[in-house]
């Protein structure tokens, strides 16, 4: 299949039944809506699951029983409806279950709007549902990533038997770009699941999917256990793009929209005869902070671009460690910060107009 | 050009930047956004744009809501079908609820004459790749409306990455609907960025400028 011209929502949800996406359960919100749409066509000509349930914690529940039996199952929201999954989300993490949850961010909090928006980037990294875990969070730029990540993801969360987040804001969810299905995508050496509430009793001991220990030394030993997967996550599976760094005065952290926006940036100040690069996280978790010490020198400040009233920063710092003065410029509300606002940021840093 | 022309086409087929470019081109009276369907890039993001070039914008009569997908439009854009001396050009949405918002205003309708109901049709959505994905597109459109398509738009495009040999692989399919269905190609969309495309294509060609999604490309 050659390229096709598609929406953001529509690729992923293809990727989706091409990565062997076997059930979707999800609850509308906008501005996701074609991604459920799409699949209540396709995942049915295609011989899968599709369930429109009574609410999105319905939803992620029904994404706990499918995946406890084995199934690749999949969810989709936007951050208020994302906020509801958050107790399934934990209860998958405790359970060691995989699954796919593709949020496609709007403004918050509450309700907010229905513009763009990455001010989800805590409830993601941070974990928005109780106790100790982390999601594999992936924020692509462009719909081609969009869907070469969601192609993988499916096989990342059966490998750490937890799930993966696919984060995206509205703007990727909205536009349209020509994709194709076809690039080859990492495969990971994946086990049976011997785990899985199958009902095939004939040749095993009984299968338990469960989030509840209640003997703290089982409880500690489950965290620990936990917390290895999450160690692996951070030590081998950080991924990200060093973008124009050589020899650059200053270097943008961005990811998802705004990375792709602050390449324009790049290049307006590339015509200035100013050289500034960029840090793109292409996962969120494991935040990428290797990449902070591939900078040379020759990088003065650190410009943190985000949808958001600086959620991301605090990893810049943690990862930065104190090495480089960090400044932030961010837009809200659904606002789409354009590219030469990022542009007369750099040039006030640069000015010495910015103290950080 | 008629007096009024409705387009529809799948989602992404590219209605509301053909909606524009024609209404700027054409010097139109009103520009009627009926998308309620998508809740980002539509023209009524235009609103500055298109009142400083004398196009009178019919949206939600909610000002300020760009960011509201509640389905709502003002009953101004039925003022073209009852008066006789303004100019429009109505912008669906896409999916057979685009096309329903249509019909409230049909039996306003004196003349069938006056109205060209487009299609516009981009072979690389996957939905109209072909002959009979654009029919089955074309029939739902008219079983919706009760109105029959009239034209059709060539608007084959992969965005920046189109060939002139694209735009004529999707000529030779438009011909073979167009046959079928006894209706010519009326326009072809050409991005002004492929300005070298030298091909004569049949219809009426539009130079498009990306106004909603330009910034973003």
């Amino acid at each position: 299949m050659a390229k096709v011209l598609m929406k953001g929502n529509e690729a992923m949800a293809l990727a989706a039944i091409k990565a062997g996406c076997d059930a979707f359960y999800g609850y509308p919100i906008t501005p996701q809506n074609e991604l459920p749409e799409y699949l209540s066509k396709h995942m049915a000509l295609n011989g899968r699951v599709f369930v429109q349930s009574e609410s999105e914690v319905a939803a992620i529940n029904m994404v706990y029983g499918a995946a406890g039996a084995g199934a690749r199952a999949l969810t989709s929201s936007s951050s208020p409806g994302i906020a509801l999954k958050q107790e399934g989300i934990s209860y998958m993490a405790g359970a060691e279950l995989p699954g796919v949850i593709i949020n496609v961010m709007r403004g918050g909090p509450g309700l907010g709007g229905i513009q763009p928006s990455q001010g989800d980037y805590k409830q993601i990294t941070r974990g928005g549902g109780n106790g100790d875990y982390y999601l594999y969070s992936l924020a692509p730029e462009s719909l081609q990533e969009a869907v070469d990540l969601i192609k993988e993801s499916f096989d990342i969360a059966d490998y750490f038997r937890n799930p993966v987040m696919i984060a995206v804001d509205g703007l990727i969810g909205q536009m349209m770009e020509p994709v194709t299905f076809d690039n080859e995508t990492p495969k990971w050496e994946l086990e049976p699941k011997t785990w899985a509430a199958d009902g095939d009793r004939s040749n095993r001991e009984k299968n338990v999917i469960n989030s509840l220990y209640l003997d703290p030394l089982m409880l500690e030993k489950h965290n620990l256990k936990l917390k290895a997967k999450y160690d692996v996550m951070r030590d081998k599976h950080q991924r990200y793009e060093m973008i124009n760094v050589k020899d650059a005065e200053i270097v943008i952290v961005a990811y998802g929209s705004m990375a792709r926006i602050a390449r324009t940036s790049i290049e307006i100040l590339e015509e200035k005869g100013i050289k500034c690069g960029m840090i793109r996280p292409i996962t969120i978790f494991p935040f990428p902070d290797k990449a902070f010490r591939e900078l040379q020198d020759s990088v003065k400040n650190i410009l943190v671009v985000e949808m958001s009233t600086g959620q991301m920063l605090e990893d810049v710092k943690i990862a930065n460690e104190c090495e480089r003065p960090i400044h932030f410029y961010g837009r809200v509300g659904g606002i789409v910060p354009e590219a030469e606002e990022v542009v007369s940021q750099v040039l006030k840093i640069i000015g010495g107009e910015d103290n950080a | 050009m008629k007096r009024i022309t409705i387009i529809s086409g799948h989602y992404g087929s590219g209605k509301s930047e053909i909606s524009v470019n024609l209404a700027i081109n054409n010097k139109i009276d009103y520009l009627v956004d009926l998308d309620i369907i998508n809740p980002y890039f539509r023209s009524r993001g235009l609103a500055d744009l298109l009142e400083e070039k004398n196009i009178h914008l019919v949206e939600s009569t909610i000002k300020g809501m760009t960011g509201s997908d509640l389905p709502y439009i003002s009953g101004e854009g039925v003022v073209p079908f009852v008066n006789p001396d303004i100019t429009a050009i109505y912008d669906l949405g896409g999916t057979e609820n685009g096309a329903r918002v249509l019909i409230q205003f049909l039996d306003r309708v004196k003349d069938v004459n006056e109205i060209d109901f487009l299609c516009s049709v981009n072979i690389f959505r996957p939905e109209t790749a072909d002959v009979k994905g654009i029919l089955d597109t074309i029939a739902m459109y008219e079983a919706e409306t009760q109105l029959k398509i009239t034209g059709l738009i060539n608007n084959t495009n992969l965005i920046n990455e189109t060939e002139e040999v694209d735009l004529i692989r999707g000529e030779k399919i438009l011909i073979e609907v167009g046959k079928k269905l006894n209706i010519p190609i009326v326009y072809t969309v050409v991005e002004e960025t492929k300005k070298n495309f030298n091909h004569k294509f049949l219809g009426e060609r539009i130079t498009l400028i990306r106004y909603i999604a330009k910034k973003y490309l």
